[in-house]
This record gives C-alpha cells, structure tokens and sequence, in this order.
C-alpha cells in the first residue's frame, strides 16, 4: 500500500512538473480553455483505450487487440448511422441504439479474446495478437480499405458537444472512470481480478472461477475500446479501419507509468489517470511545437523502456529493504 | 509407420500443404511450374530467415516484434551510407545492415537479460524507438531504382544457375536460396547440436530450472536477440535488392505475417518446442497464401484477416493440445509467459 502512495505522489510531481515547463515554454498556449478542452476531448478516446488495457494487465494478461476492437466497433457503428441496417439513425433513440449496439460487438469481440484465454489455454499475448490482425481483417474486409465519413448531426454532439465548458467526451470518460473505479474497489469482480493476476494457482484454490473472471475481463476490455471508437469516430466525423494504431503503444506506456504491474496483480486507476495527464500534456505541447510524429513515436518507444527500466530498480531495491 | 508420421505436428502441416498446392494447380496449372516455385523461393527466402530468429526467439519463451524495425534500419541504413560513400560493394552493404542489425539486438537483449522486462513491452518499446529514430535522424525519403548503388541490382538479379523456356525467356534459382540454406542448417546444427541450443530449449520449457541447472540465461539471451537482430540485417539487404527500391517506411507492420508462419510451424511458447522443418513449412504456407488469394477468388483485402485467423486458430491448436494434456498431469499451474 505505501509503494502505491508513493508512486501517486511521484506521479503527481511529474505532471506538475511537465505542466509548470509546458507553461513556461508555451506562454498563452499551453495554458488556454481551447487548449484543454482539446487535450480533453482527446485524451478521452485514448483514455477508455488506456483503462481497458489496465484492466487486463491487472489480470496478469495483456490486451493487443484494443484498437482493432475500436477500428471494427468503429467501422459496424459507421454502417448503422449511414442506414445500411435499414434504422434510422438521426434520432436520438437512434444514437442510442448505434451505442448499444456498438457496446454488443466490441463486447463481443472481448469475449472471443477472453474464451481463447480462459478456456482454450491461449497466452493473452498470442490470443490477442491473433485477433488484433483478425479484427482488424474483418474492418478491412467490409469497407474495403476505405473511410465511411459525414454521420448525423444528433451523434456528432458525442465528439464534439460541449456540457458547459466540459466537452462531451470528457465527461462520458469520466462516468466510465468512476463505474470502473466501482467495479475495481466495491465489487467482488474486481477483488477477484487483481488475486488471479497475482496468484492464479491461489485464487483458484480459494474458490474463485479464473476463467469467468477473466472472461469478464475481457468482454469489459472490448466495451471500453468500443465506447472509445463511438467518441473516436463521432469526434472526427469519419472512419478508416486502422485509425489510432499508435495508440497501442501508448495505452500500454500509459498503463505501465501509471504503476500498473503488466505481470498481474496491480494497478490503480488514480495512477494511470495521472499518467494519462502526463503523457496528454506532453502530447499536446508537440502538436503546440509542431514536432514530428516519427520523433513522438521513438519518444514514446523510449519511455516504455525507460520507465520499464526505473520500476526493475525500484523493485530490487525494495527487495533489498524487505531482506 | 504411418502412426508414426502423423504423430509429427510437421506431417498435418506438410499434408494440408500438398493439398493446397494441388488445388492451386487444379485451379492454375501455371502455378506448378519450375519457374515459379523458383519465383515463390526467391520472394520468400527473406521471410523464412526472419522466421528463423522468430522460431529461436518463442523458442526461448519470449516474443519479439521489434526485428521488422532493425531490418529496415540495417536495410536503409546501408544503402544511404554506400551512397554517401559512393562505395558499391554488396558485402560492405551486409556488413554494415548486419552489425547495426546486432548492435541493435544488444539493446534488446540488455533489457531482456539484464533488466529482466517482460520480452513483448521490451520489444515493443524498441520497435517504436528504432523505427521513429531512423524516420526522424536519417528521414523518411525512398530511394529509388536510379540512386540505388548498383551492387544491390546485381545481387538482386544474380542466379546460381538459369534456365531457358521453350519461347526463349529466362529464368533461374537465385542465390538468396543459398543465403536461406546457409541460416537454415546454422540455425539447426545451433539448436540441435551445441550446449547453446539445448540451452534455448530449457530456458524456453522453464527459466528457473535452467539458471539452477547451470544454463547460463543471460549469456543464452544475449544470443538469441543478437541472432535475430543479424538475421534482420541478412534479411534487410536482400529485402531492397529484391525490390530494388528503399523505402523506410517498408517491412514495419509484417511482423504479424512472420510470426503467423513461426506459430502456424508448430512452435509454442508453453515449452520448448518447435523444429526448423515446420517454421520453413509455416512460412511456404504464409507466403503460398499470400500471394494466391485472388487466385483462388479472395480479394487482397483478405490478407490481414488471414494472418488473423492463422495465428488465432494456430495457438489455439498448440495451447488446447498442450491443456488437454496438462489436465492429465495436474499441471494447470501454468506458468506466465511474456
């Protein structure tokens, strides 16, 4: 629990800090409402990505499939609110109906991922890289490589609608934040979550059913990249099987500098909220600076391992400490 | 006998493979011709040595997905450095792909073996790094056909021996084949003959039982990512002087194809397991499929759903096998692997 603590607070000093110097390097930029609403709306998509991903980790597993779920998820939701499943979708029981049912398949897709784990024995890592190229195929398969584009006004108040000054993504993230927080420390899904991450052998002999709690796992891993597809698709009001790629590699930097364990058994909400801030502000100041993306790209490859790296010392040196 | 065969993974594979090239010939008797399967060697030659450090890598219990990254580096790496040199000697141009090719499988291998990160968030990482690196320092502009050093073109188009057809044209077994025979039987006499290999098959069934049984495993490590970082590089140069053009943008994002023929060749990550023979048959499969899917009615757009599927019903039958087998002796205490 104090290796948790400290790490918040560390944590937290980091975002400090990179918000102190992105003010200081970007007068009257970086510190703007259009700034942060942008950054807002932004890191909501990449959020719900980052928290599915967490959540398999947490499980001891790992998630490769997130963005092909959102791509498909992204692409079937298109084909309903363009009326070819023949339902009119410009209503507002019509976007409803496009989000529930874009909850279905990418829901359903989690489940695929979390049978072929719990069930059929698959490593989290082979299993999801499989249906990473699968989902993604089945995306290509229906459009053809291309985008859909241009969706009824009424959805689009989902990417790009404000609550006040809060945008619309914002604020669905933070709902999902606080329900998987709930599920995370109230729920007995959750408990049993991070006990078979620690300890399957354990939590199995303790009575809990691995394979319904990882199944759960992953079904909720796919809503989440599904809803994040509904706020991804909505916000630029279009489609193209393969948008957001790069996001993988951050949600898995994000998860792990949040002080997720990708070997299982920890990971805390609060922490990848944090860590998702820090890599928002840092992501914002290179648009603000117009660096480019190839350098964003060995920047994010550095800090995995870089960060990957600071938690192997600071582990032995608590090993050091417990002997 | 026939018991026997069939309990070899290698023999289904070699079975459905037969079968397949029979149905392609049903379907385009062009296809079973010499001159293609000397076409199919020379196109595949470079996949099937990526494959190799693959099949070492999983072999070993780890994952790696960063080779796509080193293989464009050494690749364009080489080519803008004999440019600038205005040197063209294709040895020069292996040498220099390959010792990047190594230098960057140390870095893997340091935060493999040493830092002790889990090999897919470690490779991951790399791959990201490698890749952005090269795009930002060197740039992202292709060389073309005409700024190619010339040495690349010859290589590309020298044949160990060539053939004539009947109406004049012709065509020949190129010399990559001998580059794969090469990797192929080092790659074999490694695993099934030195104390090296026997160690990659332990640390792969059990780390732990390894290190106590006197493996050294960060030493055994090191090799096995410096091998595919080199490999990498091998495969980096015949890549360009195949296509005879050098775009960095090449090669990053097939890692999903190499490792699909490795897992489709029978090699697991439960245990040490896998031979040399099935990830060459994985890959003759992969690479078949590949380019006959609109032969046989599939538009490309098919391509990276068959990669899907291959690889998901590939572990599948591998990790149930290996389930149903556990179930026997209680050893559903299954250990993690990254």
């Amino acid at each position: 629990m104090f290796g948790e603590r400290s790490n918040i607070i560390a944590l937290s000093v980091i975002m400090i800090a990179v918000a102190i110097l992105m003010s200081i390097f970007l007068p009257n930029k970086f510190l703007t409402l259009i700034n942060f609403q942008s950054m807002t709306s932004q890191m909501a998509e990449f959020g719900l990505l980052t928290i599915a991903m967490m959540l398999t980790m947490i499980t001891g597993g790992i998630d490769l499939s997130v963005v092909s779920t959102a791509s498909l998820t992204g692409i079937i939701s298109a084909l309903i609110l363009k009326g070819h499943v023949g339902i009119d979708a410009s209503s507002t029981s019509g976007v409803l109906l496009v989000i529930l049912a874009a909850i279905i398949v990418s829901g359903f897709c989690g489940l695929i991922n979390g049978v072929l784990i719990a069930k059929v024995g698959v490593t989290p890592i082979l299993a999801t890289l499989g249906t990473q190229g699968l989902y993604l195929g089945l995306a290509i398969i229906i459009t053809k490589g291309h985008g859909i584009n241009d969706f009824p006004e009424k959805f689009l108040f989902i990417g790009s609608g404000t609550i006040g000054k809060v945008p619309m993504p914002f604020v669905i993230f933070i709902g999902c934040v606080l329900l998987v927080t709930l599920i995370l420390r109230r729920t007995s899904l959750g408990l049993s979550m991070y006990m078979v991450g620690s300890n399957p052998t354990a939590s199995r002999f303790s009575g809990i059913n691995n394979s319904i709690i990882l199944i759960k796992t992953y079904v909720i891993s796919g809503a989440l990249a599904g809803l994040s597809s509904i706020i991804m698709i909505s916000r630029v009001n279009s489609v193209r099987p393969g948008y957001g790629y790069a996001y993988l590699l951050q949600a898995i930097l994000v998860s792990i500098l949040g002080g997720t364990d990708p070997y299982g058994g920890s990971g805390s909400i609060l922490g990848v909220l944090i860590a998702l801030f820090i890599l928002q502000f840092l992501r914002s100041g290179f648009n603000i600076l117009s660096i480019s993306p190839f350098f964003g790209k060995s920047m994010w490859g550095f800090m995995l391992i870089l960060v990957m790296i600071i938690n192997f010392f600071l582990e032995k040196n608590r090993q050091r400490i417990r002997k | 006998m026939i018991k026997k065969i069939f309990s070899y993974n290698e023999s289904y594979l070699f079975f459905i493979l037969l079968a397949f090239v029979i149905a392609l010939t049903i379907v385009n008797p062009s296809f079973f011709t010499l001159e293609n399967l000397f076409d199919l060697l020379k196109n595949s030659a470079g996949t099937a040595i990526l494959a190799m450090g693959v099949f070492i890598v999983l072999l070993s219990g780890g994952i790696d997905v960063s080779f796509t990254a080193i293989a464009i580096a050494g690749e364009y790496v080489a080519v803008n450095l004999l440019n600038a040199l205005g040197i063209s000697n294709i040895y020069l141009a292996f040498a220099i792909s390959c010792s990047l090719g190594i230098l960057l499988g140390v870095i893997n291998a340091i935060l493999i073996s040493i830092f002790e990160l889990p090999t897919l968030i470690a490779t991951l990482g790399t791959l990201n790094f490698f890749h952005g690196a090269l795009l930002t320092f060197l740039g992202t502009k292709a060389v073309n056909v005409g700024q190619l050093p010339n040495c690349f073109k010859v290589f590309g188009s020298k044949n160990i021996f060539t053939l004539i057809k009947s109406d004049g044209t012709q065509y020949g077994l190129s010399v990559y084949v001998l580059i794969l025979i090469a990797v192929v039987i080092i790659s074999w006499i490694i695993l099934r003959f030195t104390m090296l290999g026997r160690g990659i098959y332990a640390i792969g069934g059990n780390k732990e039982a390894a290190k106590r049984g006197g493996f050294n495993v960060v030493k055994i490590q090191f090799f096995i990512y410096c091998y595919v970082g080199f490999l990498a590089g091998i495969m980096g140069v015949m890549h360009v002087s195949l296509i005879q053009y050098s775009n960095p943008m090449y090669i990053v994002g097939d890692e999903l194809s190499v490792i699909a023929a490795v897992v489709l060749g029978g090699a697991s990550i439960t245990g040490g397991s896998g031979s040399v023979i099935g990830t060459l048959l994985g890959v003759s499969m992969i690479t078949i499929l590949e380019k006959n899917l609109v032969l046989i009615g599939l538009s490309s757009y098919w391509h990276k759903f068959f990669i899907g599927l291959i690889i998901t019903l590939g572990v599948s039958a591998t990790y149930y096998q290996a389930k149903v087998r556990g179930r026997k002796t209680l050893s559903y205490l299954k250990q993690k692997t990254y």
